[in-house]
């Protein structure tokens, strides 16, 4: 049998801590602002009855707005309902969403379970208030989320089933509120 | 709503809605518990608690 030398396992255990340790490196900072915003929600959830959002709680703890962290921290919390009453009772989609994917999800839901054809861009930017661009986005958020899904053949997006049979007037609701203070929240 | 507990009763608050029955936004101004601005105009405000 042929036998390693030690000099080599030691060279190969000093390759795997070094990688780890550049692994390390890279990882802990958007876990750990992951965590802190997480920590802001749970803490802030319910207070003067809140049901403070992602977006909301990033800007609170000054996290860098990006749309992969928002659906990283969103995906968490759709995936740990039991890190807060808030989520349970109120639903993950009512916390990871901004404004804007919200009215987006309800021009395509309110078209569908109406039985017209799905809004086109221009129609859901006119609809929104905001540029395609964004409109985009919250389409590929949307998406992500499986709450609407792309029709290959019609190059349209159609909305989960689920979602059509909520309450017409209570789904995909936001009211925010800002303080003079300059404080965030919102509340259902 | 929190608005007309004690807390907020003192404040300045700013309200962005959802309308119920379409897409469109509801833009709410308080001071004090007091309705200061409202976009659009023909909003309809109810106030209440129990």
């Amino acid at each position: 049998m042929r036998t390693i030398p030690s000099a080599t396992l030691i060279v190969i255990a000093l390759l795997a801590c070094a990688c780890s340790a550049v692994a390390q490196g890279s990882q802990p900072q958007s876990s750990a602002q992951d965590q802190k915003v997480i920590d802001y929600l749970v803490k802030d959830w319910g207070e003067d009855y809140s049901v403070t959002t992602v977006d909301q709680a990033m800007k609170a703890v000054k996290v860098e707005s990006s749309e992969e962290t928002r659906f990283r921290i969103g995906s968490y919390i759709k995936a740990h309902p039991e890190l807060h009453e808030v989520i349970r009772r109120w639903g993950w989609v009512t916390l990871v969403l901004t404004p804007e994917e919200k009215l987006i999800a309800r021009a395509l839901i309110n078209a569908q379970r109406d039985g017209k054809p799905a809004p086109s861009l221009s129609e859901l930017t006119k609809a929104v208030g905001i540029k395609e661009p964004d409109v985009k986005r919250g389409i590929a958020m949307l998406t992500r989320y499986e709450i609407l899904t792309k029709d290959s053949k019609a190059a349209e997006y159609t909305v989960a089933p689920r979602y059509i049979k909520w309450e017409p007037r209570l789904d995909f609701v936001f009211h925010n509120l800002t303080l003079d203070g300059g404080r965030q929240f919102s509340v259902n | 709503m929190s608005l007309v507990s004690g807390k907020l009763a003192n404040e300045k608050v700013t309200i962005d809605d959802s309308s119920p029955e379409s897409t469109a936004r509801i833009h709410l101004v308080f001071d004090k518990g007091k309705l200061v601005s409202q976009e659009p105009a023909s909003t309809i405000f109810f106030m209440g608690g129990g």
